[in-house]
């Protein structure tokens, strides 16, 4: 049964909402400051090994043999583990696309540089990493592919040989009439474009630590977990263990943003106490392992680009059509990143007919992982590219071209061409603040000035949707089968009023602990400090998934308030009983229970009825279950498959933001300068609005790394360039900008609050502003950048080839 | 990442230092600061058999007026400098500089004459040294020897020291009266190696250039000076479009700068020639102001 | 085996001694041999920060630093920094102006805002920028944590605290 969740904050049964809604400080904050919280290295077991892992230095290679004889004897090695034991105790790894999977460790042969192909459990890391130095593996190296379009052709060498190419995935989707829309156009455009390689890189890698138990063959991880439950689920899949025999324990971590990786790293550290007889094995990836074999690296693209567009500046077609280089496997869920643009393939405009031509090839990279964003950032980057592309031909100005294109505000709910359905906006309110804010007149006469003095000013405006709350209906084109993603958590309060809430998640930066504290404690009105947030393991916790794909607020806060509700229906009954009433004439208000309507009445206060649920069993009404606590598990409503046409309504909510940004260019260094950075957004109702803010922030930061700083290069040997954070660079405090920022709140009519998803933020929005203004301060020289991260080598080189003749 | 294992010395004078490197030989790698050697021992690609730990000699932890320069112990950290008061008066250039080596962090124990031994053609102490044309003085079994900076760098991370020297302090001559002067760089993010740089000097008399003095880091193995864009300058009357010929010059003159995927060859060769005219430009005002 | 070698040092106010192989870096000391696991590893080749500590009063980076170079050194870790279950007002400042999301880097920022406030007891933004250039943080953006600098100073100057959260009422 599905309680009636409260539609807004004046639903819940408090006449002031005191928590909810409000910039309250987080209660997870002061354990973290002091450096008091048990991130995963923190954690160390009686008789624990260390485990260090051999990465291939080839990226393609057969591999003939491994000696692990001289590493054996080594003193403090207690186990080495291979390929040999991975086949003969785990399975090859799920993929999707389906059937692009290895081993964790090699087997037959390496697809990239930094697979792992042995790993020692020993005494120390230091005395681990001795040991990496004394196998020897015998490799007989293969053509290597990097090149995506070289992996598409015939004859290309094979990354798997069983697959008679390399193209792991093609299909071509068409939404309405694109054709007719594209011959109907009074104009049309076509653009390439180029994503390289960025990622994650939070700041603590993944770490984990694995024991075998002989006995009762179970296995128990200790990591750096997104989601516990579901690597439990695909570790007992991999290990052939019951999904009972397996126990994953989230350690609080410090970051992750889709890029945490690790999958391997449990696998082989379970095979290694597994060999070791039973002692837990940990492993620590390091930086270097991070960046060149771990979660970090995502949306590796080539774009093609076409927009129909009638006289009067309205779009009517959209096509795109990428090739995405997913690396050498189908691991680790990279591939959904080329699913997920199209649950919001027109962004915030109403483009009827719309085309996604989409090839996933594999080459000797390392696989690609999920990022923060999952997959549209790119896609977005493309789509405002091709918006300003067509508004500068037609000579209407970029905020008003997209203007004239907005889904306009009462067509809410709109279902967008590829099939999903937006849940509320209002796109025009936001651009016109966003141009007040930023006094837009202004701005441009002052580009005006600065062009005149032979200085490169760009203003880049852009309009993005951020889809919330995902399922896994929006993957199942590419394989991920599944309807739904449940988020369940258990509250129980005692017999004096103290709340306890379990979920299924670790702690990892984004606030959810205080989002279910303040949820909590508004509803039945105690201090925030008297609710305590415990995380359960995953053979403990409700079915639950944790955060991702922006989620996990919208759906902790279903979860949360439909077990408040739960229990808040027996303290109604118990409460009529007492009362001589009926259930029907009692209320929960200010947490207390009474009769409506009657002022100065009896009351019982929510201790009082927990301790009567609890100690007073005689007082319960006839077949009550006693204790005050409830488990409520919250999906999505109203999620189906996708049709034939791949159209699917996947995620729930929509969020969007405008984006203003001025830059400079600097033409003799190509370095980029931001000089201001407006922001409006709306994400529904804000739980937390300085959770809010502090995700926007965080995103800005991400997405101007993506922009200007960071990118992962290979080179054509299939050797990783950037292998560490001297050559990979994360933004510092010196290159992101201050953000000046308004909200506009729609609710979504759709979820309990009307919260959107809001996680992923501005890392849909920033790349692409920040291209367009680019390209606006390159407008003069008739050159434009269609290369992502815009480099001060790229921008200087487009500037010397407009320079001649 | 965990450094492979190596012995270890930590000698209480400069003598044991000399005798221990002479005893080890190439198996030996003198640490300072270590802020670029422990990574490259945490990475594994520095595997010395031996450490000689030299932090322990505190008497070379000084910075000295001596007239017309500075002397600067080897020991002395890089943030010594940076917040010396004395090179805040004598020396703006010197410090100036100093500021522009990573972060304080690292400058915290970075050393002033580790940076200059350590040789990284992209770094800024090496440039000042030859832009200064500092004098670097290396004891060895034999004694102290001073070498020039122009004769000290060699190639990429390598000098002039012989295996069983050390360095034990750097003379740096103050600018004379008239004189004014600039580093530029661009690099990647604030704080990272540059791309490519430029420290110049550039002293007035009577409205005329009397001496010029440009260093370029960032585009070769060790850092240059580049002559010909000096000799455009000197004796003429300085303006822009003599600041823009001496950048091109500049450009041209450098050899082939290394490629990384930062920036291309040809990338930095403009960019020298940019950090030139632009070094040219402020250390022409800063003169004029003098 | 090489030799090990005997460390004594100070950290937090307490004395310590260890015997440790020359290469143990000193976060690995720090965490491994004396149990104060408040300072965190990151990267290992000194360019994340999360690793700073304060060494003689010095925010230096500890995974580049081998643990024998810090004998005889005075020590400050995050685990200093509060006391008798007080939050340092520079740690009061970051979580009230909300300078952290996954708290992971903080311990690092935290040091060497403690070295810059003893300096300069009122930094300007650039120069809170040039201390905390070579601390990264994946979560925050850093405007927050510039706020938390700003409301830090102002705190041990013994002004009052900014109002708590942005967009607080």
């Amino acid at each position: 049964m599905t309680p009636d969740l409260p539609k807004s904050l004046s639903d819940l049964p408090v006449t002031a909402p005191k928590w909810v809604g409000k910039p309250v400080n987080r209660i997870e904050d002061p354990m973290l400051v002091t450096g008091r919280v048990e991130f995963i290295d923190n954690l160390t077991m009686p008789g624990m090994l260390h485990c260090a892992i051999l990465h291939s230095p080839y990226p393609h290679a057969k591999i003939n043999g491994i000696d692990v004889t001289a590493a054996e004897s080594l003193p403090g090695v207690v186990a080495i583990v291979t390929g040999e034991d991975a086949e003969r105790w785990s399975r090859v790894g799920y993929t999707s696309p389906e059937g692009w999977g290895t081993h964790c460790m090699a087997t037959d042969k390496v697809r990239f540089a930094g697979e792992p192909v042995a790993a020692v459990a020993a005494v120390s890391r230091y005395v681990a990493e001795d040991a990496l130095e004394l196998i020897d593996v015998d490799y007989e190296p293969l053509p290597v592919i990097v090149d995506a379009h070289a992996a598409l052709e015939p004859d290309s060498p094979r990354i798997f040989e069983e697959h008679d190419s390399n193209v792991m995935y093609q299909r071509d989707f068409k939404w309405g009439d694109v054709d007719g829309a594209f011959a109907a156009a009074d104009h049309t455009y076509t653009e390439r474009f180029r994503w390289h390689r960025v990622g994650a890189n939070p700041i603590e890698t993944f770490g984990v630590i694995s024991q075998w138990n002989p006995i009762s063959e179970t296995l128990t991880c200790h990591g750096s977990f997104q989601t516990p439950a579901f690597m439990a689920l695909g570790r007992a899949a991999m290990h052939r263990l019951p999904t009972n025999k397996v126990r994953a324990i989230g350690q609080p971590h410090g970051g992750s943003f889709g890029g945490k990786g690790g999958g391997r790293g449990i696998d082989i550290t379970a095979l290694l106490s597994r060999k070791a007889g039973g002692q837990p094995v940990k492993w620590i990836e390091d930086r270097l392992e991070y960046l060149s074999a771990g979660g970090g690296q995502a949306w590796d693209r080539f774009y093609e680009a076409s927009l129909a567009v009638n006289d009067d500046g309205t779009v009517t077609g959209l096509r795109v059509k990428l090739l995405d280089d997913l690396g050498a496997t189908g691991e680790g869920f990279g591939a959904t990143g080329a699913a997920k643009p199209m649950a919001s393939f027109t962004g915030c405009y109403a483009i009827p007919n719309a085309e996604y031509d989409l090839t996933i090839v594999a080459t000797n990279k390392l696989p690609a992982s999920p990022y923060r964003g999952m997959g549209p950032p790119p896609h977005n980057f493309v789509l405002e590219q091709m918006m300003d592309i067509a508004a500068r031909d037609l000579g209407v100005d970029p905020a008003e071209f997209r203007c004239r294109n907005f889904i306009p505000s009462d067509q809410f709910p709109y279902t967008i061409a590829s099939g999903n359905e937006y849940d509320s906006g209002d796109y025009d309110a936001a651009m016109k603040k966003l141009l007040e804010m930023a006094d837009y007149d202004a701005l441009r006469a002052e580009q005006e000035q600065a062009r005149s003095e032979g200085r490169l000013r760009g203003i880049g405006i852009v309009s993005t949707i951020e889809p919330g709350v995902f399922d896994w209906n929006a993957y199942a084109v590419i394989g991920q089968k599944g309807v739904g993603v449940p988020e369940g958590v258990s509250v129980s309060i005692g017999n004096t009023g103290k709340i306890i809430v379990r979920v299924g998640f670790p702690l990892e930066g984004q606030g959810q602990y205080t989002v279910a504290a303040q949820l909590l404690a508004d509803y039945f009105a105690v201090d925030i400090g008297d609710v305590e947030v415990v995380a359960q393991d995953s053979l403990s916790a409700p079915t639950n998934f944790g955060p991702g794909g922006s989620r996990l607020a919208v759906a902790l806060t279903g979860a949360v308030l439909g077990a408040a509700g739960k229990i808040r229906d027996k303290f109604v009954r118990v409460a009529a009983k007492l009362f001589e009433v009926q259930p029907e004439d009692i209320e929960l208000m200010d947490g207390k229970l009474r009769v409506r309507g009657v002022a100065g009445g009896a009351q019982l206060t929510v201790g009082q009825a927990a301790g009567i649920l609890i100690h007073r069993t005689d007082l319960l009404p006839d077949g009550m279950e006693p204790g005050a606590e409830a488990t409520f598990v919250w999906s999505s409503p109203d999620r189906v498959p996708p049709d034939d046409d791949g159209r699917v309504k996947s995620y729930l909510t929509a969020a969007y933001a405008c984006h203003l940004v001025v830059v400079d260019v600097d033409p003799e260094t190509g370095k980029t300068e931001i000089l201001k950075y407006v922001i409006v957004d709306d994400c529904g109702t804000r739980l937390n609005p300085a959770n809010v803010e502090g995700m926007i922030d965080g995103a800005v930061a991400q997405g101007v790394g993506a922009a200007l700083l960071e990118e992962y290069v290979y080179d054509e040997d299939g050797q990783l360039l950037t292998g560490t954070f001297m050559d990979y660079l994360l933004p510092t405090i010196h290159e992101v900008p201050a953000t000046e920022k308004a909200a506009l709140v729609t609710p979504s009519p759709f979820t309990p609050l009307g919260a959107k998803g809001a996680g992923e933020s501005a890392i849909h929005t920033t790349p692409a502003a920040i291209m367009c203004a680019i390209n606006d301060a390159l407008l003069p020289l008739a050159t434009r950048a269609t290369e992502v991260p815009a480099t001060p080598n790229r921008l200087w080189t487009l500037l010397q080839a407009a320079k001649q003749p | 990442m965990k450094p492979a294992q190596f012995d270890y010395a930590d000698p209480r004078s400069v003598e044991d230092a000399v005798a221990l490197l002479q005893q080890h030989g190439a198996d030996a790698k003198i640490l300072a600061g270590g802020q670029s050697l422990v990574p490259l021992l945490n990475m594994r690609l520095a595997r010395p058999a031996v450490i000689i730990d030299v932090g322990k000699l505190r008497d070379l932890d000084y910075i000295r007026d001596d007239g017309d320069a500075l002397v600067i112990g080897a020991l002395t950290t890089q943030r010594s400098v940076e917040r010396s008061e004395l090179v805040a008066r004598e020396h703006p250039l010197l410090a100036a500089t100093t500021r522009y080596i990573a972060h304080p962090q690292i400058r915290n124990r970075g050393t002033f004459g580790g940076s200059i031994a350590h040789a990284d053609p992209a770094a800024e102490c090496p440039a000042l040294a030859v832009a200064l044309d500092m004098q670097i003085t290396v004891v060895g079994p034999g004694g102290a020897r001073v070498i020039a900076a122009a004769d000290f760098f060699v190639t990429y991370l390598t000098t002039s020291l012989e295996q069983d020297e050390i360095l034990t302090d750097v003379r740096v001559p103050k600018l004379t009266p008239g004189t004014g002067w600039s580093i530029q760089e661009v690099a990647r993010r604030h704080g990272d190696f540059a791309m490519a740089g430029a420290i110049c000097t550039l002293t007035l008399e009577r409205g005329r250039c009397a001496a010029a003095r440009i260093a370029l880091f960032g585009v070769g193995a060790v850092p240059v000076r580049a002559p010909e864009a000096e000799q455009t300058i000197i004796g003429q009357e300085p303006n822009a479009a003599l600041f823009e010929e001496a950048g091109a010059r500049a450009s041209a003159e450098i050899s082939e700068p290394l490629a990384d995927i930062h920036g291309s060859s040809e990338f930095r060769r403009h960019l020298a020639g940019v950090m030139t005219q632009r070094a040219l430009t402020e250390a022409f005002s800063r003169a004029e102001a003098r | 085996m090489t030799a090990k070698r005997d460390v004594s040092l100070t950290v937090n106010g307490v004395a310590y001694s260890a015997s440790v192989e020359p290469r143990m870096t000193l976060v690995d000391l720090l965490r491994g041999e004396l149990g104060l696991t408040g300072t965190h590893v990151g990267c290992e080749h000194g360019v994340c920060g999360a690793c700073t500590i304060l060494l003689n009063g010095q925010a230096v980076r500890s995974c580049i630093m081998l643990a024998v170079q810090a004998d005889g050194a005075e020590l400050m870790t995050v685990e200093g920094l509060s006391e008798d279950g007080q939050l340092h007002p520079i740690q009061q400042a970051f979580v009230g102006q909300r300078g952290l999301q996954c708290g992971f880097c903080t311990p690092g920022f935290l040091m060497s805002v403690y070295e810059l406030l003893q300096h300069n007891p009122a930094p300007g933004d650039d120069e809170i920028k040039e201390a905390l250039g070579g601390e990264l943080c994946r979560c925050t953006g850093y405007q927050s944590i510039l706020r938390s600098v700003r409301d830090a100073a102002a705190r041990l100057r013994g002004e009052v605290p900014a109002a708590a959260t942005e967009g607080e009422a």
